[in-house]
């Protein structure tokens, strides 16, 4: 065929498109996606929207575990239903995963990875750091992370004797090789470039040690390394992967499973490693299936079709949490989900018409019959149990008076100009604000909360069109400022500093990780203060400061807090087991995906 | 001879006519550089303008439109279908077809073979007890599986089988042995077969009715012939007609119909993959299966014709 | 006969796998049903309707009515979120919602009242764009013959041969999802059922002795096509008519399933689908089986209605 010659204009095209959809955390749209009650995107479709763990964030978005080092933590990862038991393992079986979508490719350094591809990397890859069930880093595949004085340059030392799968050495030069294919790619490059210098940004120190040079100092860095930039894949791999993108589908990396199968759409199967430098594994083999549709997905479940699932359907997960013979691992500590202002464009460049339409939102509408009473209302992007917490900022919303009056003072200034996106359209029409709400689809619960959002705001002053796209298109729209609302799923990293790039200022450009398009000077410089302290009562002030000013911006109108289910049959053991090299305990689950070193199945 | 020469022109030029309309709208309605190369289409920096020249080279973008379905036409008659653009990687779209081909086709000839099997003894019976209650009862019966959507007895059927009483597996799984897919599939055909079906049950019998009404079969009854052997052996092969006709025009039929069905049951197919390939403007994808479709349904129409030459000593002389 | 035509029983286009049949045979006899009841069972009680038509013909008036009136009868507000506090939806079947409440509360009456409007209208531009251009161009085709019969019947294999279905997506995905595109787009695959029927029933007239007489007294074409082809040709058209409108419903319905179907406001196809998901099917299933039924009945009504119509006007022909 005639891939070579146009090799780098698809990557652009295509990577652009699918690593938005780890960036974005639009939400998905699944097709046939008839469960009604559903988180926004948990349209459990391809959520390609899995930011949080859009590794193109530096820092790793782990919107996992307990809230940092919260003392009186309420428990935000709900592993009550988890099985322990002290018999030992045993060996064999296939774990049977269903995932929310399939992935276009499973390549850490080039593919855009939502919760699914992330989880399918769990198998194959090791990350270079990992969380604790508390939110601290710890050392995984590396061996230590050295920072100097003033954190802007960290030595990494990496564990001697480890191969990939393909027998190639991992090294400190696997490790560079890794760190410059991420950043030279198109989409995940954007997440890595603002963050180092150009020249320099890392040095090899000897075979096994390697330096990164921050362009800023982070305190947090090794957190950016436990999540997608921080899996290590075989730098063969990765060059023969940059030559023949088909190799996407066949990850090599050093984690407990080798890649065997992949059938796109239908079953990607890994096979254990019986060499794994981790020690044990315990399971044959997993089979990974994407489910589109959650009902389904739980119906498989519950026939004992599939051993575990990933969902955060509010309904399925109400279901799960009602049967005695499944274990629910649940976590609300991720992403939010939220209406995003485009505010770049008229007419929401101007903030009395973001807030109209903030005032105008029926919020309590959308959280009874989306949220269910499962997922939980959101005013900000930290849930009550953080630390970082702001008691005082409110969500706006609910209040058409209000809206009402704010859309008549726009209309009456700037009510001729021209809203882009819908073509030749004025901003306003006889009194009321024409604007597009766009979604990635097919899918019936996006469909169900635009219908219950317009139903709001056309009573409100506004006149809505619909904008219904597939997914890629839909990520990319956004990504180059082409809308002027979509509803969108983000935020919820471990450590708060790894959600830095969806709002500072040098992410914006003509792809945009800021997708709402708002430069604040002094937002970012909190940001980067923030991430710079080790004291702990600097960065919750600097944080709670941080919400306030993104409440007082009217960019984001909050939903809720996304809750996401790890489900896994009566017979599984061992899910919460896993330990790094250290003997220490690391989180569960972040952001619905879980690891499989610790699996077993009863005996 | 001359009639055949003349059948295979028309197909020919069908699939011309149905392959220029087709590469037409997709070009025409969607954007072919924003659908290779993304955002960057639109962009003004010196090196994405390289990539931009390099994507019109490879797919003649710059050509006019004449210029580019003749290209496009002479790649696919040997065999080259492009590469799909949505994909990471463009493996060739012929990876794709391989891969979903076989899995519409085994729920189309589970669905034909069903349909078949449910209509013609049901048609036989129909049509010798005639206007008797039974009849009735029948001619309801079809009416309602005839007026039922699609969608609606698929939903349906999926909901009673599959979930209230177990009987048929939830998902089909691509990584199953044959007989396994196979069964996975026959639910999902049953939704497709109904239906089609009933179409043929009553087409069969109307003929049938006709038939019987003939002089032949009143002397055969009255030489003694007994009533099964007048059914399966006098009236059924010169009732076959209308039936044999709509069995091969149904083939475009049911692969609408099977788009649906393969949505419902998520069953990766043809189908889904046609549907997935409009939505994301996949040309290459979405030309190589309405040209295979479209070649199937003339290639089975031209064996139609075949068979009522076989069926009907008449026709072989026209 | 056989001039390359796909000859043979008529189907109107098959958008959603549902073929309603019309009875033609290459020589443009019809074999319908109720002729071979005619010939089963003489040829005298078949001059009635019968009942079931007119049950069928009131349950359309009664569809027809409320769609066209719905904005000013006593339906509630199909969008509107009637939420109970206390009580999660949806809610089932009540006084208050005679039809139940979907899972935003919204009330499922009036959703399908309003939904009909929009099928309705699909089915009727469907099958007028069917019969005006349709039938034009098979009278054309049938009544000339020659070079019009082979450029137009070509024209229609093109359309016949092309998956309906698949067609309708191309289009509405390519274009946008409105009632006009939809209704246009279901109106175009309308076109060569419709004028297959049309043609064949023109030249199984054409031949006729009255046309015959008319040409010899010297009458001109458009005037025999008018005044002798044209009432005769309606009549067999008019019941595909209401078999069309049957399928264009069920396309719409498909289209819906697709995630294709008009972008605001219900459809019978959009109302079904926030259905149906088994979880919905388990704890409340009126959500979509009660617009499953609506749609069912008005369907089996169409096509009844249709079969009845073309059975009544055959038998007359028969007894010609």
């Amino acid at each position: 065929m005639r891939k070579r010659s146009n090799r780098s204009a698809k990557k652009l095209g295509t990577a652009a498109i699918l690593s938005f959809s780890l960036v974005a955390g639009a939400c998905g749209g699944g097709s046939s996606d008839s469960t009604p009650d559903d988180t926004p995107d948990a349209a459990e479709a391809p959520d390609a929207t899995e930011a949080p763990d859009a590794e193109p964030a530096e820092p790793a978005e782990e919107p996992d575990a307990a809230p940092a080092n919260t003392a009186d933590a309420a428990i935000v990862i709900d592993e009550s239903d988890v099985v322990e038991e002290d018999s030992s393992p045993v060996f064999g079986g296939t774990l049977r995963y269903g995932l929310e979508a399939d992935v276009n490719g499973i390549n850490p350094a080039t593919s855009s990875l939502s919760s699914p591809g992330l989880m399918m990397s769990n198998a194959v890859f090791d990350t270079l750091a990992a969380f604790t069930p508390d939110g601290q880093w710890v050392p995984y595949l590396a061996e230590s992370f050295t920072p100097n004085d003033d954190f802007s340059q960290w030595t990494v030392k990496i564990r001697e004797g480890i191969s990939f799968h393909d027998g190639t050495p991992l090294n400190a030069e696997a490790l560079q090789i890794n760190f410059e294919t991420q950043r030279a790619d198109p989409l995940v490059g954007l997440a890595v470039k603002p963050f180092f210098p150009e020249e320099g940004a890392t040095e090899l120190l000897d075979d096994l040690t390697i330096v990164y040079n921050l362009a800023e100092s982070n305190v947090y860095f090794p957190g950016t390394v436990s999540g997608q930039l921080g899996m290590i894949a075989s730098p063969t791999w990765l060059a023969a992967a940059l030559e023949d993108p088909n190799l996407n589908q066949a990850p090599v990396g050093t984690g407990p499973f080798v890649f065997e199968s992949r059938s796109q759409d239908s079953t990607t199967k890994f096979v254990r490693n019986d060499d794994w430098w981790g020690g044990d594994v315990y399971l044959d083999a997993i089979e990974f299936i994407p489910v589109t549709d959650p009902d389904t997905r739980n119906d498989l479940l519950l026939n004992g079709d599939l051993d575990a699932l990933q969902t955060t359907n509010a309904a399925s997960v109400g279901d799960l949490q009602a049967e005695d013979g499944i274990q629910n691992i649940i976590d609300e500590n991720g992403e939010e989900s939220f209406g995003m202002i485009n505010s770049a464009a008229p007419p929401f460049d101007d903030i009395r018409a973001r807030e109209a339409l903030a005032q105008a939102t029926p919020l309590q509408n959308y959280r009874d019959l989306i949220g269910l009473g499962i997922s939980r209302g959101a005013d900000q992007s930290f849930v009550p149990e953080s630390k970082y917490y702001n008691p005082d900022v409110v969500q706006q919303g609910d209040n058409p008076e209000r809206a009402l009056e704010l859309v008549a003072e726009y209309c009456a200034e700037k009510g001729s100009e021209i809203n882009t996106v819908l073509g030749e359209t004025t901003t306003c029409t006889d009194g009321k604000i024409n604007f597009e709400l766009q979604w990635s689809g097919p899918s019936v619960v996006q469909t169900r909360i635009a219908d219950i959002l317009n139903e709001g705001w056309k009573n409100a002053g506004f006149n809505v069109t619909y904008d219904e796209k597939p997914q890629d298109e839909h990520i990319l729209e956004t990504a180059i400022g082409f809308y002027n609302v979509v509803t969108w799923r983000q935020f919820g990293a471990t450590d708060p500093s790894s959600d830095n790039v969806w709002l500072l200022c040098r992410t914006i450009g003509g792809i945009s990780l800021n997708w709402p398009r708002l430069c604040d000077e002094s937002r970012d410089a909190l940001l980067l203060e923030a991430q710079a302290s080790q004291d702990d009562a600097t960065r919750v002030a600097l944080y709670q400061e941080l919400q306030q000013k993104i409440n007082d911006d009217f960019i984001y109108i909050f939903f809720t807090h996304t809750t996401w289910d790890n489900a896994f049959g009566e017979n599984v053991r061992g899910v919460c087991d896993r330990l790094t090299p250290d003997g220490e305990t690391t989180q569960c689950a972040t952001s619905g995906r879980t690891w499989f070193n610790s699996v077993y199945f009863a005996a | 001879m001359r009639y055949w020469l003349q059948r295979l022109g028309v197909a020919v030029a069908l699939l011309l006519a149905v392959s220029a309309l087709t590469f037409g709208a997709m070009n025409l309605l969607g954007d072919p550089l924003f659908n290779i190369l993304g955002p960057t289409s639109a962009s003004t920096l010196p090196e994405d303008l390289e990539l931009i020249e390099a994507a019109k080279a490879e797919y003649n973008l710059d050509d006019p439109l004449p210029v580019r379905y003749v290209k496009w036409g002479s790649a696919f008659v040997t065999g080259d279908f492009g590469v799909q653009f949505s994909v990471d990687g463009q493996p060739p779209v012929s990876d794709l077809i391989k891969e979903r081909l076989p899995r519409t086709l085994m729920l189309l000839i589970i669905a034909q073979t069903m349909a078949v099997l449910i209509a013609v003894p049901w048609a036989l019976f129909a049509a010798s007890r005639a206007d008797k209650a039974v009849d009735k009862v029948s001619t309801v019966t079809s009416f309602l599986f005839i007026a039922i959507p699609n969608f609606g007895l698929a939903v349906i059927l999926k909901y009673l089988f599959s979930l209230k009483w177990s009987f048929f597996p939830l998902i089909f799984n691509a990584a199953d042995p044959f007989w396994t897919r196979v069964w996975q599939l026959v639910l999902p055909a049953m939704a497709l077969a109904l239906p089609v079906g009933s179409v043929y049950q009553r087409l069969l019998r109307t003929d049938l009715i006709t038939t019987l009404q003939e002089d032949y079969i009143l002397t055969a009854r009255s030489k003694g012939v007994s009533k099964r052997n007048v059914l399966f052996k006098h009236a059924l092969r010169p009732s076959l007609f209308s039936f044999v006709t709509i069995f091969g025009i149904n083939t475009g039929a049911l692969l609408g119909g099977s788009l649906i069905v393969e949505q419902i049951f998520i069953i990766p197919g043809l189908g889904s993959a046609i549907v997935e390939a409009i939505l994301r403007e996949d040309f290459p994808v979405v030309l190589a299966i309405v040209m295979i479709v479209t070649a199937a349904f003339v290639v089975i129409n031209i064996l139609v014709d075949l068979l009522y030459s076989l069926i009907d000593p008449r026709v072989r002389s026209a | 006969m056989s001039d390359g035509n796909i000859h043979g029983a008529e189907t109107a286009v098959d958008a959603a796998g549902i073929t309603a049949t019309g009875g033609d045979d290459p020589n443009g006899v019809s074999t319908s049903d109720a002729t071979a009841q005619a010939n089963a069972d003489g040829a005298s009680s078949k001059r009635r309707l019968g009942l079931g038509f007119w049950i069928a013909a009131g349950w359309l008036f009664i569809v027809f009515f409320a769609a066209v009136f719905a904005p000013w009868l006593p339906f509630k507000d199909p969008e509107k979120n009637f939420i109970v506090s206390g009580e999660r939806p949806p809610y089932a079947p009540s006084a208050t919602h005679l039809f139940g409440t979907d899972q935003d509360a919204r009330d499922l009456l009036a959703r399908t009242v309003f939904g009909a409007r929009v099928s309705l209208t699909v089915g009727l531009v469907a099958i007028g764009m069917g019969m005006l251009f349709g039938g034009f161009m098979g009278i054309i085709a049938g009544y000339f013959r020659g070079w019009w019969d082979r450029v137009i019947s070509f024209v229609f294999i093109i359309f016949l041969s092309f998956p309906a279905l698949v067609l309708a997506i191309l289009i509405t995905a390519l274009l946008e999802r409105s009632l006009r595109t939809i209704s246009i787009t279901l109106g175009l695959l309308s076109i060569a059922p419709v004028g297959r029927v049309a043609r064949a029933t023109t030249i199984s007239f054409a031949d006729r002795e009255f046309v015959l007489a008319a040409r010899t007294l010297g009458a001109k074409n458009a005037r025999i096509i008018i005044r002798e082809l044209l009432p005769n040709v309606l009549i067999p058209m008019s019941a595909l008519a209401l078999l069309g409108m049957a399928v264009a419903v069920v396309a719409e319905g498909g289209l819906a399933f697709l995630g294709l179907s008009v972008e605001k406001g219900p459809t019978w196809g959009k109302v079904i689908l926030t259905g149906a998901g088994s979880r919905d099917l388990q704890k409340a299933p009126w959500i979509a089986i009660i617009p499953i039924i609506v749609l069912f009945l008005t369907v089996l009504a169409l096509n009844f209605a249709g079969d009845r119509i073309r059975a009544y006007f055959d038998v007359r022909e028969t007894a010609l």
